[in-house]
């Protein structure tokens, strides 16, 4: 969370610092009509940024590129191109430690290249918010949508969010910020969107006026000190953990790794009241369930309407956060529900291993349908799926 | 900083640790003409340094902190290795995230530093060894210096793996066998300060650290040049006693056989014409005394 | 007009096939309608095969990414035929009965013989236009031939009107826009081609109003009408 005291002040490049809840849900919003990759830009001139350090891959270039636009305009106060994503990430880290509020975006190879970071973020406690704009990881080459870097994340430690629309999207850069950045959170978020399905699609937006900006970074909200030589240089440890062997050095691992996973279970209360819920559903009294995060959830909702068309109810529930993981709220929501379909744009199926992982009798679970490598998922695809199954069903229930 | 931030609240004044209480009242912190004669003389920003008794890195490791020229708005930036270990006894902030990701921090943090307090000088000084500034870290100390980066770069070079039991390094002499170099290293030695000229730097000295005055003036410089003008790096040879077979007492003796003429740490210094004129405009004084000697 | 119609462009990178998509949906959204455009592109190359798609509708559309069932596919590019340049074989693979086939070309390309008894077995009609050459001899330059392409689609179907086209133009090519590197470099080609942006303007409208005639007396010409 931000400095309050400023509110209602202006900042360097004029815009009026207003009340976050105000930014969020009070200020009037006009209809727009863009890309992800331009969310990206009006979200972040409304967000205070301090620093932002960016690398090209696609499908995240577009809008890097256009966070550079917003420093040259003097809405972000640095930024530049590091070297590789690793490099990326850590200079981004310099930057956090620094006091500074962080933007990066990556997809792909280069959330993989800057993987090591991930977990030292989280240990550091610095709220960086890293936009992942999710695509395949080689090999072979792609450079197409597919949502298995999410799963590979999953247990880094960081807040992950997943928007499913440009709306979404917008909402969530600005609401992450403000969630990752309370005390007893003070944690990186990534921001995850399907590449190319919502980088590069054009879609509607409401947006409030970039006469306003959230509340600027306040580092000295934080559970560790700031690297400004503006707080006390205490002495850290008598014995640096690696000196010695012993239980002390390995309870004082594991204890900041278990308070690092509290900090993000914390978040839980925060995100909801800005989300409205970790959760989003819809006639989850439905026999018939889908359920999944992002895209799938879009295409999802087409298939419902087309299964509804031919009389089939099917309910949905869209997960936003990924971690924490909202395992009691899928557990309520899939309550009624005999089969579960959990679609998902990767090989491997991580959403339906939470799934199953969160809710009693998961051999309700359908782990699908399944597409990957940059594969579109048509709603035809979903109901053809729905109604194979039905079938079975059917049929075991004649035999 | 101001000293003030780090005084004690007289209530809790008895429970503060020693050293801490030392630091807060003798520290040297803001003091005018800070250098090597400090250390041992008043109380210094490193509590301990848990190395080897009678590594060469300990005392490189105190005249770096006593040299600091303002240690009080300064950030130090480690990695992975015998540095780290040292790290947490030092009284600047210093940050450790990964190994060979240091100059990288170290740009986001100068950045960051420089966008909070435009009217503020807070100096950024990396330390790491020689496996993370020439091997796993490379392209990010090179990166840092094709961007202009303005913070100093400073190796500890003892020449191989030291934490890790002895491993070959890139900085390792040719043919030395090494643990991963059983048959003797096939290349030569980096020439890391060569290459830091051509690649951007206005101010690099290769150097043993025998002779504190000299470390004194390298790190001073680099740290002033690096303020104003660019990216600095100061390689420091500090043997690892313990994986080239010395005695704990025979460290300095190595140092100082391994800098006379043409051996690989005689000392060597190259300063830009721009970092020149900077100096020249910061040193008055001392340069007029070397006049005044001269033309005795 | 359908609930839904869904448009796939398929052509050749540096034809205008994304921003076609993108002007088009814009165009739409300026209506009041509900539009979703995507590009779908692999490594931005020119003359490499390129497509973008367009959803409209009345309601909220939450369908995206790569169209597999089109009303209406557009093809910028002969090659896109001849030459297997398009994602999905055969190009028309996909398309609703009752829908629409638009080729970019001076004259009917000889087109097998199956493919043309697939088409009229669906109901699908198609326009040939020479979005090219007349790019050239209108616009001067063929860099508006999606221009025509646009044109003639908004002659042949009414799918948007010349008000809220004349705006998403505007929108496009009358303020800064970020585009990726080979859009960006073309945008600069075709503002060095015209003195000022006004001319740019007017002669992509001047373009599409041409063209839009040539596809709506086309549409007379049809026996049922389309898209119904």
């Amino acid at each position: 969370m931000a400095t309050k005291s400023l509110i209602g002040t202006y900042n360097k490049k004029g815009q009026k610092i207003v009340d976050p809840d105000y930014l969020f849900y009070d200020a009037p919003r006009e209809r727009q009509f863009m890309t992800g990759s331009e969310v990206v830009r009006e979200a972040i001139k409304r967000a205070n940024v301090d620093v932002s350090i960016s690398y090209p891959i696609t499908p995240q270039s577009e809008a890097a590129a256009m966070v550079g636009d917003l420093w040259v305009e003097g809405y972000v106060g640095e930024y530049f191109r590091g070297e590789n994503e690793f490099a990326v990430m850590s200079e981004c880290a310099g930057a956090s430690f620094g006091g500074a509020r962080v933007f990066t975006t990556t997809s792909g190879p280069g959330t993989l290249r800057a993987y090591e970071n991930f977990p030292m973020w989280v240990g550091s406690r610095l709220p960086i918010m890293l936009n992942m704009m999710v695509r395949g990881v080689n090999s072979p080459l792609s450079i197409q949508p597919d949502t298995l870097e999410i799963g590979l994340i999953i247990d880094t430690g960081m807040l992950i969010w997943h928007a499913e629309s440009a709306q979404d999207f917008f909402d969530y850069l600005l609401m992450g910020y403000m969630v990752a950045e309370e005390p007893d959170v003070h944690l990186p978020i990534a921001i995850c969107i399907d590449g190319f399905f919502v980088s590069h699609t054009k879609d509607d937006v409401y947006i409030p006026s970039a006469d306003f900006t959230l509340p600027p970074y306040d580092p000295y909200r934080n559970p560790m000190p700031v690297m400004d030589m503006e707080v006390p240089p205490v002495r850290m440890m008598r014995d640096p953990f690696v000196m010695k062997s012993n239980y002390i050095s390995y309870a004082t691992q594991a204890s900041w790794q278990q308070e690092t996973r509290a900090a993000c279970e914390r978040s839980r209360k925060h995100t909801i009241r800005l989300l409205g819920g970790l959760i989003e559903e819809e006639n989850t009294d439905a026999e018939i369930l889908i359920v999944s995060s992002g895209t799938a959830v879009a295409q999802g909702r087409e298939a419902v309407r087309l299964l509804a068309a031919e009389g089939i109810k099917v309910g949905i529930v869209k997960i936003k956060t990924i971690r924490p993981f909202p395992y009691e709220e899928v557990r309520q929501a899939t309550k009624n529900a005999k089969i579960i379909f959990v679609p998902e744009f990767n090989v491997v199926g991580w959403m339906a291993r939470e799934i199953k992982a969160s809710i009693p009798d998961n051999h309700r679970v359908v782990e699908g349908p399944h597409v990957a490598g940059g594969m579109t998922m048509p709603p035809e695809v979903i109901v053809e799926e729905i109604k194979k199954v039905l079938a079975k069903k059917k049929e075991s229930i004649h035999e | 900083m101001s000293k003030e931030k780090i005084k004690i609240n007289q209530e809790f004044y008895d429970i503060m640790p020693l050293e801490y209480r030392e630091l807060v009242e003798e520290g040297t912190y803001g003091k005018e003409n800070r250098g090597w004669k400090d250390v041992g003389e008043s109380k210094e920003l490193i509590e301990e340094h848990s190395l080897c008794a009678g590594c060469p890195e300990s005392i490189a490791f105190r005249y770096v902190l006593a040299c600091l020229p303002a240690p009080e708005d300064t950030i130090m930036v480690g990695s992975t290795g015998c540095t780290s270990l040292v790290f947490p006894h030092v009284a600047v902030h210093n940050i450790h995230s990964l190994f060979g990701n240091q100059n990288a921090v170290a740009s986001g943090l100068k950045r960051a530093l420089s966008f909070r307090f435009p009217d503020k000088i807070k100096d950024v000084v990396v330390l790491a060894g020689d496996g993370a500034t020439v091997d796993i870290g490379l392209d990010m100390t090179l990166q840092s210096w094709f961007r202009q980066e303005k913070f100093t770069t400073i190796c500890f070079d003892n020449e191989l793996y030291a934490n890790t039991g002895g491993q070959s390094s890139g900085l390792m002499q040719k043919g030395f066998v090494a643990k991963m170099a059983p048959a003797g290293k096939k290349f030569d030695k980096v020439p890391l300060p060569e290459i830091a000229k051509s690649s951007g730097c206005h101010y690099v000295v290769k150097m043993t650290v025998s002779k504190p005055n000299r470390v004194e003036k390298a790190i001073r410089e680099a740290i002033l040049v690096a303020r104003e003008i660019g990216p600095t790096y100061i390689q420091l040879y500090t043997p690892c006693i313990l994986e080239i077979g010395k005695q704990m007492m025979e460290g300095l003796q190595e140092m100082r056989d391994s800098e006379g003429p043409n051996k690989r740490f005689e000392f060597e210094e190259y300063v830009s014409d721009e970092a020149r004129a900077y100096l020249d405009t910061v040193n008055p004084k001392k340069k007029k005394r070397k006049k005044a000697i001269v033309t005795k | 007009m359908r609930k839904r119609i869904n448009l796939r462009m398929s052509g050749l990178g540096g034809q205008g096939v994304v921003t076609s998509a993108h002007v088009l949906a814009t165009a739409a959204s300026k209506e009041g309608k509900h539009a979703i455009s995507n590009p779908f592109f692999g490594a931005e190359k020119r003359m490499a095969p390129a497509e973008s798609y367009v959803r409209m509708a009345d309601e909220r559309i939450y369908d995206r990414g790569e169209l597999v069932y089109p009303d209406v596919i557009m093809v910028f590019h002969p090659q896109v035929i001849t030459m297997g340049k398009c994602y999905t074989m055969p190009f028309y693979s996909g398309i609703k009965p009752g829908g629409l086939l638009m080729i970019n070309s001076d004259e009917p390309l000889p087109l097998e013989k199956a493919d043309l008894e697939f088409l009229e077995e669906q109901n699908i009609p198609i326009l040939y236009v020479a979005a090219t050459t007349l790019a050239v001899e209108i616009a001067g330059t063929e860099l508006a031939t999606n221009m025509g392409m646009l044109g003639a689609l908004m002659g042949a179907t009414k799918i948007v009107g010349m008000d809220a086209m004349e705006a998403a133009i505007q929108d496009r090519f009358g303020k800064k826009y970020i585009a990726s590197g080979g859009t960006a470099t073309l945008d600069e080609a075709i503002k060095k081609k015209f003195a000022k942006k006004e001319q740019l303007l007017k002669k992509n409208m001047d373009t599409i109003r041409r063209v839009y005639d040539i596809g709506a007396e086309w549409a007379e010409t049809l026996k049922t009408p389309m898209l119904v």
